[in-house]
């Protein structure tokens, strides 16, 4: 099946989100503020009909295309082995971040913020690291609804993110924030309970699926914005997370584009009231997050439109040889520092364990 | 009614925007704390304080719309705002709360309500008069004894307090004790509240 492919698809600094609410960093970026691409062929699996659609607008032949298809053998595997360096780095420490916690318990008390995101950057040095295998392995190991791998000047991101940001489809809005998360060795069904019954994890999502309400409202028809299936859940990473629908009817005069810049960066990951959240994440967090927290996007339209929060992400820098990955845990008036690190070390469980720490 | 929503740099208030917009049926201007001396408020008929990080006394511009006669709702916050203004104190609460439902008894009814504060009010000026106290004896609304002021300490326009307009109706009602024919929406959902 071929048609005339006009996606675009692109990423959102979480520094572009900054700018857009006036925040100046002193910090400096690696990243451009975002990056858009549109390619001549993109392919599409259809999961349900198990069938892929190849979007063709350029000369290329359909046989040349289905050539390249059927000749593509297996990803390779990641090997772990062909790696010898292995320095990690810590943008936080577990004391530093501990101390980051206590802090933004302190700004909680005060009642500069509700719920604030705080993150740490970790890095390791790989020469000749081959990100795009590690990314297909991490696919196959750790799958989950919204990864994307993207080159973006000598970076090659690799997102392994779980989480919507926004979907547009038509008029229709949904969004789908998590928060809340419980880590287990063995999956039983009495996860679920206990995660969605703690007062503090629900509180955590509660704050957010409000914020997002509000994000989406700029530019939602009045009255239109509901709250649907609040304290889902679902496992990814021997993880239980909970997320909650957040729906709207886009306004007729109002793009999808003016719904993503309005609302970013996601509220999840920010914290709340937002721009107070952000100005304390930027003091207590030594780095930048770059792409970390942005957002991965695909655009067909006006009204069309998929998203994800760029979590559970890395990009790898092919000028220094160094690999970079985040994890973060949101911090609400309940959390103890302990456990925050320790949720936030599990976030990045996968990425430490592939690449071998 | 034209309704102005001063913005607090909060999150939350689109959705007090959409919730407003409920019980006026018109389209309210937000304007950012910021930008307040813009507003000409001989233009509105109320003026809603938003939510928003900090402490009242980080908001010192509100004096001169709290002197100028038009009728004000304030939100968390913005209640706080009010009882400073007057002369009341502000503190740290002890075991903060954000994101959670309490109970608060109001205008004869039990509500559920969503709460997010840091501070709350130790001393309730004199020219105000306190109508809601959670479990904890926490002022959650209070009135002007003799100016046509209300605050809420929670948050009407969260998703977790599901009788929201009633109580953004009964403001204006007690705003407007001789309009409240304008608001027919907003009364339909005061009786939903009220039939539980």
């Amino acid at each position: 099946m071929l048609s005339d492919s006009d996606l675009t698809f692109g990423f959102l600094s979480y520094t572009y989100g900054m700018k857009l609410r006036d925040m100046i960093t002193e910090k400096r970026t690696e990243f451009p503020y975002g990056h858009l691409k549109k390619y001549m062929t993109v392919l599409e699996y259809d999961r349900a009909a198990g069938e892929l659609v190849v979007h063709s607008g350029g000369d290329q032949l359909p046989e040349e295309i289905q050539r390249a298809i059927s000749s593509a053998g297996a990803t390779a595997d990641f090997l772990m082995s062909s790696h010898s360096k292995r320095v990690l780095a810590q943008s936080l420490s577990r004391e530093a971040y501990i101390d980051g916690v206590r802090r933004t318990l302190e700004h909680i008390r005060e009642g500069y913020t509700y719920q604030l995101n705080l993150s740490i950057k970790f890095t390791i040095e790989r020469e000749s690291l081959n990100a795009l295998s590690l990314f297909t392995h991490l696919y196959k190991t750790y799958p989950a609804p919204f990864y994307a791998w993207f080159r973006s000047g000598q970076h090659q991101i690799l997102s392994t993110s779980p989480e919507r940001f926004l979907r547009v489809d038509g008029g229709r809005v949904l969004s789908q924030p998590i928060k809340g998360t419980l880590r287990f060795e063995q999956y039983d069904e009495s996860l679920v309970r206990v995660l969605t019954e703690s007062p503090k994890e629900s509180a955590e999502l509660s704050m957010i699926v409000d914020l997002i309400r509000n994000d989406i409202s700029l530019n939602c028809e009045y009255g239109s914005v509901r709250v649907d299936g609040h304290q889902s859940t679902f496992v990814v990473d021997n993880l239980v997370q909970m997320y909650s629908n957040v729906f709207g009817s886009l306004k007729s005069d109002r793009t999808c584009v003016d719904l993503l810049l309005d609302a970013f960066p996601g509220g999840s990951v920010t914290g709340c009231p937002k721009k107070k959240s952000m100005q304390i994440i930027d003091k207590l967090e030594p780095n930048t997050r770059d792409i970390y927290c942005g957002s991965f996007f695909v655009i067909k339209d006006r009204k069309h439109m998929d998203s994800s929060i760029a979590i559970r992400t890395g990009y790898y820098d092919t000028n220094t040889g160094a690999f970079h990955f985040f994890a973060g845990s949101g911090i609400v008036v309940d959390s103890d520092p302990e456990r925050e690190y320790d949720e936030t070390v599990a976030k990045a469980e996968k990425f430490l364990k592939v690449l071998g720490q | 009614m034209k309704a102005v929503i001063i913005d607090n740099d909060d999150s939350f208030t689109g959705n007090l925007e959409h919730l407003l917009v409920e019980s006026i049926g018109s389209r309210p201007l937000v304007v950012p704390y910021s930008y307040l001396d813009t507003v000409n408020l001989d233009d509105y008929d109320l003026a809603v304080i938003s939510a928003g990080p900090g402490k009242p006394s980080e908001y010192p511009d509100y004096a001169a719309l709290l002197e100028s006669g038009v009728p004000v709702l304030g939100i968390c916050l913005g209640m706080q705002i009010i009882n400073e203004h007057f002369g009341g104190e502000t503190a740290r609460l002890p075991d903060c709360v954000h994101g959670k439902t309490d109970k608060v008894e109001y205008d004869g009814h039990t509500f559920t309500v969503a709460r997010y504060h840091s501070l709350y009010l130790r001393r309730v000026a004199d020219c105000l008069e306190v109508v809601a106290v959670n479990g904890a004896g926490v002022p959650m609304a209070l009135r002007h004894k003799t100016r046509k002021i209300i605050g809420y300490q929670f948050h009407p326009e969260s998703f977790m307090t599901p009788e929201g307009a009633y109580f953004v109706d009964h403001a204006i009602s007690f705003l407007y004790p001789n309009r409240s024919h304008e608001v027919p929406r907003g009364r339909r959902v005061a009786r939903k509240a009220l039939r539980r």
